[in-house]
Parts: C-alpha cells; sequence; structure tokens
C-alpha cells in the first residue's frame, strides 16, 4: 500500500495487455488522431443534451456543473466479478441483519461483539425505530458500497453507503452516452446490461410494500426539492421507473395513511423511495424545524401504512466508527469470514495509535466520522504541511470525531486526457438492490481522479465518472 | 385503589394554519402496578386515527385535521385500579431492551459530583439507585411539606395542573427526572422517563406528574420519584415513557402550538 507503482488496471508491469482489456486495446490502437478528443466532444453534447447536471456547494460558478465523463471504459472480468458480487451480497445481508437486531434485542451489543456507547449513544441510532417490524425484515434496500482496488486480487471496501446513496443515474447516462460514442466497441465485447436497474428499482420497491396493499402498489419518490446537489437523479429515477416525483408539500397523511395531491384527488401512497435525510423527513417525530419532510410520515410508518425506503436509522450501519466492526457483523450474524477486506482503520480515542496517526500524518488519510462527499478530510501525502498541522490539532481536540486510514494506492485506469491515455486513480461503487431479493447491477459507478497522481475521486472534488463494463463469459 | 382521571389539554395554535397533524400520547396501559378499567380519548379526527405502539412501547394516535379552527381540545378521560408494588415494576414482555436507556440525550446529563462517589461503590445496585435519588433530591432542594408538586413540564414551559403553586425556588419536576436518569445512565444503569398521574389524597392535590424508572437486572423496572423522595406507591399512574421528557410528551403537534393541560386525578 506504499509508494510502489500502482495497479494498473489494463497493462501488466511488463506492458502486456491484461486479458479483459484486449478488445478495447485494439479499439484505441485504431483509433484516428484526434478520435478520442473529438468523441471527448460528443460526450460533453450529450450529456448537456441530456441535462445531467449536479450541484457544487460552495462553488461560485453557477450551481449546476456537466460531471466529467471519461470516454474510456472501465473493465471488469466476469471471474472479478462474480467475488465482488459475491463479497457484496454477503455484506448487504449481514448489514441488514444487524440493522435488524440493534433495533429488537441487541444481541450483538450484549455479546460484546460492539461496544455497546458505540451505537447507543450513536447520533445515527434512531430510538423511534425500535421494535419495528419493517417488511421482509429489510431496512436498506439501496446500498452503494465503495470499492478500490489495489492489486489483482486486493478489493478494499471503503464504505457503506446505507442512507440515500447517489449516482446510479451516472451509471445509467454514462453507459447511455457509451453506446452512442462507441457502437463498434460494444460489438467486440459481450458486456453486463446495467439498463435494467429502473426497473429492478421498482421490483424492490413494490416487494417490500405494507402487508395491506392490494393490487400493484403506489410508490412516490420523495426530493428535498430542486437545490438539492441530485435533484437530477431524483426526477431521473422517477421517470425511468413510472413512479411519482414529489416534495414533502405534495404529501399529507390522512386518517394513518399517506396520500399525495393530485389533480384527479389524492391518492394513497403506499412505498416512498426517499431521498431526504432522517432528520428532515418527518417534523412531527424528527427536526420540528424541517420544512422539507411530510409530518405524520414516520407515524404512518410505524402505523404499517407505508414503507420507507430506505428505512429512517440505517445510518448507523455506515458509520465510520462502526465499520472497523463490518468483519464482526458479517462473522456474528452469518458465521461466515467477510470475503471483502475492510481498509485497515485506526483508531484516534486509544493512545497509543493516536500517538502513531499524530506522528505518520503525513503519509494517512484522515476523515470526519459524520463527513462525506469528500468534504472534512485530508490526504495526507497530496496535503501540506499546514494541513497537517491543522488535522493534528483536530484529531488531538476531538479524538472520537475522526478516523485514520492508510493512503490507499488506488488502481489507475486507461484515462482520455486532452487528447492522450493517461493512467488515472479510479475507485467503484457498485448499487445493491434488496427487497424479495438481493439484486447487484453489474459494474457500478467508477469515479475517476483526473488531476494526476490525486486519490480524490469525488465529483465535488474534480472528479470525473467512466462507464463500467463487467464482461460477460 | 381505584383512580378517577379527568385529563384535559388545550393547544392553541399560530393562525391560518391549513392542517393539523398530532402525536397522542394518552393511552395508559394496563401492566403489573395498574389495570386500564375504562380509557376514552377524546378529540376530534380521533376516529379515524392511526394507531400504533411507538419505539418506547407506547400507545400512540396519529390524528390529522385539516383547517383547524380556535384553540384545540382533547380529553383523555377513565379508571384506573392500582396496586402498591413498592415501586418495582418488573420485567415486560414487549418492552424494547432496556439497555437503549442507556443513550444519554442533551436533557439527561448529571454533573459527575452527583454520581461520581458510587462509581466504585460496592452497593447493591437498589441501594445506588437510592442514594442518587437522595443526592438528586440535596441537589435540586424539596419541599418542606409532604405535599408533592403536581405541575409537569410538558411543552417547555410550566403548565398549570392544578391548584397548587410550586415553591418558587424549586425547579419543576422533569428537572429532577432527568437529573436522576442523567446520573443512572452515567453509571451505565438504564433508566427512563415516566409521564403519568398522582392521585391527589391527604395533603396531596394530585394531578400529572413525573419521575423516573431504572433497571435492576434482578428486579426489572423499579420506579423513583426523587422529587416526592419516594418510590411509586398506589396513588401513581404510568401513562407514557421515553428517553426524557420529550419523548415521552402526552402531546406533540405539527404546527408547534401553546399547550396547557391540566388533570383532575382522585381516588374514589
Amino acid at each position: 500500500m506504499g509508494e510502489k507503482t500502482p495497479f494498473d488496471e489494463m497493462y501488466n508491469p511488463d506492458g502486456s495487455v491484461r486479458e479483459p482489456y484486449r478488445a478495447l486495446a485494439e479499439w484505441l490502437a485504431e483509433q484516428p488522431d484526434k478520435g478520442l478528443a473529438l468523441m471527448q466532444t460528443d460526450a460533453e453534447a450529450i450529456f448537456r443534451k441530456l441535462g445531467i447536471t449536479f450541484a457544487v456547494y460552495g462553488s461560485d460558478e453557477g450551481t449546476e456543473k456537466v460531471i466529467p465523463f471519461d470516454v474510456i471504459p472501465r473493465i471488469i472480468a466476469a471471474t472479478e466479478w462474480r467475488r465482488l458480487s459475491k463479497g457484496i451480497e454477503q455484506r448487504v445481508k449481514a448489514l441488514n441483519a444487524f440493522l435488524y437486531d440493534i433495533y429488537h434485542r441487541q444481541e450483538i451489543l450484549k455479546a460484546g461483539r460492539i461496544p455497546e456507547k458505540l451505537i447507543l449513544n450513536n447520533e445515527a441510532f434512531c430510538p423511534q425505530m425500535m421494535g419495528l417490524e419493517p417488511a421482509k425484515g429489510v431496512y436498506a434496500h439501496i446500498i452503494g458500497v465503495d470499492i478500490v482496488r489495489v492489486g489483482p486480487d486486493e478489493f478494499y471496501v471503503l464504505e457503506d453507503n446505507l442512507r440515500t446513496p447517489s449516482g446510479v443515474s451516472y451509471m445509467l447516462e454514462d453507459r447511455e452516452a457509451m453506446m452512442l460514442l462507441a457502437p463498434d466497441l460494444f460489438h467486440r465485447s459481450k458486456v453486463a446490461p446495467v439498463e435494467t436497474y429502473p426497473e429492478n428499482l421498482r421490483r424492490t420497491l413494490e416487494s417490500v410494500a405494507p402487508e395491506s396493499v392490494r393490487g400493484t402498489p403506489n410508490i412516490a419518490v420523495l426530493t428535498p426539492g430542486i437545490y438539492n446537489s441530485a435533484y437530477f437523479e431524483h426526477s431521473f429515477l422517477a421517470d425511468q421507473m413510472g413512479a411519482q416525483l414529489c416534495e414533502g408539500p405534495d404529501l399529507f397523511v390522512d386518517g394513518g395513511k399517506v396520500y399525495m395531491r393530485t389533480t384527479c384527488g389524492p391518492e394513497q401512497v403506499d412505498v416512498i423511495y426517499r431521498r431526504i435525510d432522517d432528520d428532515y423527513l418527518d417534523p412531527l417525530t424528527f427536526r420540528p424545524d424541517s420544512m422539507l419532510g411530510v409530518p405524520g410520515l414516520f407515524d404512518a410508518y410505524r402505523a404499517g401504512n407505508v414503507t420507507l425506503v430506505n428505512a429512517p436509522g440505517t445510518g448507523i450501519a455506515d458509520d465510520k466508527a462502526v465499520y472497523t466492526y463490518v468483519p464482526d457483523i458479517i462473522e456474528f450474524y452469518l458465521g461466515e469470514k467477510a470475503l471483502l477486506s475492510n481498509v485497515p482503520t485506526y483508531n484516534c480515542t486509544d493512545e497509543d495509535q493516536r500517538a502513531w496517526v499524530l506522528e505518520n500524518i503525513a503519509d494517512l488519510v484522515v476523515k470526519e466520522v459524520h463527513g462525506s462527499g469528500g468534504y472534512g478530510m485530508m490526504v495526507g501525502p497530496t496535503s501540506t504541511k499546514a494541513m497537517h498541522a491543522e488535522f493534528r490539532k483536530k484529531i488531538e481536540a476531538r479524538p472520537d470525531n475522526y478516523i485514520v486510514q492508510p493512503t490507499l494506492n488506488l488502481s489507475t485506469c486507461p484515462t482520455h486526457i486532452s487528447g492522450d491515455v493517461a493512467p488515472r486513480h479510479v475507485d467503484l461503487r457498485p448499487y445493491v438492490l434488496i427487497g424479495d431479493e438481493v439484486r447487484i447491477t453489474p459494474g457500478g459507478l467508477t469515479r475517476v481522479a483526473l488531476k494526476k497522481g490525486s486519490l480524490v475521486v469525488n465529483s465535488s472534488q474534480g472528479g470525473g465518472t467512466k462507464d463500467t463494463w463487467v464482461l460477460e463469459d | 385503589m381505584r383512580i378517577e382521571i379527568d385529563h384535559s389539554l388545550t393547544c392553541s395554535l399560530p393562525p391560518g394554519a391549513a392542517a393539523l397533524v398530532m402525536h397522542l400520547m394518552l393511552t395508559p396501559q394496563s401492566g403489573p402496578s395498574q389495570t386500564v378499567e375504562s380509557w376514552s380519548v377524546e378529540a376530534a379526527g380521533i376516529g379515524n386515527a392511526g394507531r400504533f405502539r411507538d419505539g418506547y412501547g407506547n400507545a400512540v394516535h396519529l390524528v390529522n385535521q385539516t383547517r383547524p379552527e380556535g384553540d384545540i381540545t382533547i380529553g383523555a378521560r377513565g379508571m384506573v385500579v392500582t396496586q402498591d408494588t413498592n415501586g418495582v415494576l418488573g420485567k415486560i414482555a414487549g418492552e424494547p431492551v432496556p439497555s437503549l436507556y442507556k443513550r444519554v440525550t442533551g436533557l439527561t446529563r448529571a454533573p459527575v459530583t452527583l454520581y461520581g462517589k458510587y462509581r466504585s461503590a460496592k452497593d447493591s445496585r437498589l441501594d445506588v439507585l437510592h442514594g442518587l435519588m437522595a443526592r438528586v433530591g440535596e441537589t435540586l432542594g424539596l419541599r418542606e411539606e409532604t405535599e408533592p408538586m403536581t405541575q409537569m413540564q410538558a411543552t417547555g414551559e410550566q403548565t398549570q395542573s392544578q391548584s397548587t403553586e410550586p415553591g418558587p425556588e424549586l425547579p419543576p419536576t422533569a428537572d429532577y427526572v432527568h437529573l436522576f436518569i442523567g446520573a443512572a445512565r452515567a453509571l451505565d444503569i438504564p433508566a427512563r422517563y415516566v409521564c403519568g398521574y398522582l392521585a391527589a389524597g391527604e395533603g396531596v392535590a394530585g394531578g400529572l406528574h413525573a419521575w423516573a424508572e431504572a433497571y435492576d437486572d434482578k428486579l426489572g423496572w423499579i420506579g423513583f420519584d426523587a422529587q416526592n423522595q419516594i418510590c411509586p406507591t398506589e396513588r401513581y399512574v404510568r401513562l407514557a415513557v421515553g428517553l426524557d421528557a420529550e419523548s415521552a410528551l402526552p402531546l406533540r403537534t405539527v404546527p408547534v402550538g401553546e399547550i396547557v393541560q391540566r388533570a383532575a386525578v382522585k381516588a374514589v
């Protein structure tokens, strides 16, 4: 994990092309001069037309940006994917079992496998969820597991996103754009489809409707509104699966049930794919000052008259402090060893570990326990001495607020950089749907750090995306 | 003891509210210390209410009204038969795991000076809890007569429940409960907030009241009323429980209104 050359997903150390990339290498060699640059221009036009934008918080250049798209796909072999998807399935099953336990008998705490205080006093733990029986026993129905690769057979899970993971619309649009840009490339390889995601999302949501629902469940996507950075995705997904896109004021509670205001009168809603955070979901139960939510929504959920996807309180399972216990969680509930490794994580509340961390901070990655989106983190090797000092102070002041990990030498993929092809670091976020069954879309969203040497792939920090191919046998 | 309860609440809403949504925890449940003989909750829209158990095991009504006008009135009344259990409630099936009530909330913090001496004490848990109850009383002060206070904080403001005024220099009931809970939790003992009724008696003006319950692995839940320095007797009727006063509120509304409540509670 140190300073050695990163793992190149396309080339072996001897310069030969790795098997999954063979067709792509041939295709790249055939491209005329400026071929990739032209394709890049076309890609931008496609994305502008599709209207795929995201908002960058704290940016001056207008609120909407087109996310950079790289025209060279990232390729995963069938065997590699089988291994990954098995590991992901194991993980999401264990995390849902953990959530069930934490909100019922708390056996894992009684057994002393996780410190009780870490859960019970955690902000992400939602006491109002105690004893609730979610449909099919599922709490987190939509999960985006962030994975990085550091070697041919070395994959690490960076974090499990169980709240409201975003980015799946980029996965879908990247594929659509790639098929328009390079249809011939798809003829040379057998690529597993991702277009089934919206249909699978609908199936998953329908499968967790309250038992009392007769006929086809009525599904709504609840968005905080147009100022949210992922609003495009909310409307895109609602549109793709044929569900209504709603904001809080479009929904209301009557007689313990949830209704949508429509031009034809109120219509009962059975399943809500909510993209509003727990705190803002319902001012009657959570933050009283929230204007985004629906008063009484949580009570209607507790009364069993509507399903919330994901359930409130799932954040306790992707809390960065709980992350270090995921291998124990898998063993405790499934009796299996974790198939995918965690990144080794240092606990700053431990004095010895903290001392070591403070001394070696220049080589480490520091993350805020409750941070996300690349905000509030520091990558040691690419940060200034002043930043190192600042984070040393922060850790000393609130050691429980940070986790620290070694800087992972993320794998690289060939990336188009102003006419040339150069290796850039990537990560992977596969999307998992859990309802009557576990459905994992082959591939996921590949994020690429476009700056040379950069390890931060977040779109809010100058990262781009790539179409991600899982080859079929 | 047969106790007759007549609890009325009035909620004044900000003008122009298009809709009102209410979360009512106004239904006491039968248990080891009490049997609910008859009970009814009256409010506009109650017939259509969503009913469920919340995360703490309370019976809740979710009531909504469109275009609420004027003050909203709610009544909860009925008859509860109680028995003296020396404050011991025991272990009750269907309740959440006791460890839930180790969670520290913003309202339930206690200074280490209050509980510190029990950290390494070899006393039994029951002795520790009685000790804490005494320390809370010493810290916050006690009324000179045996007459208990009948005020409680339901909306963050003092809410008149009966004719008795509290001593002007004494803190509200909720403070005693929160301090006791905070100290117990700091000692890793599950403790919860109980909102309920206290029956009028000799020198006692009944009404709304609040006290704490702490958990003992052998005995189960045990009540402690630090304000009155006793464990609940047959004069106590449990209404709702929670992590603190906020989560055990008998009435929450959106939009937030000003709530005034009173309860006539008498042994018959």
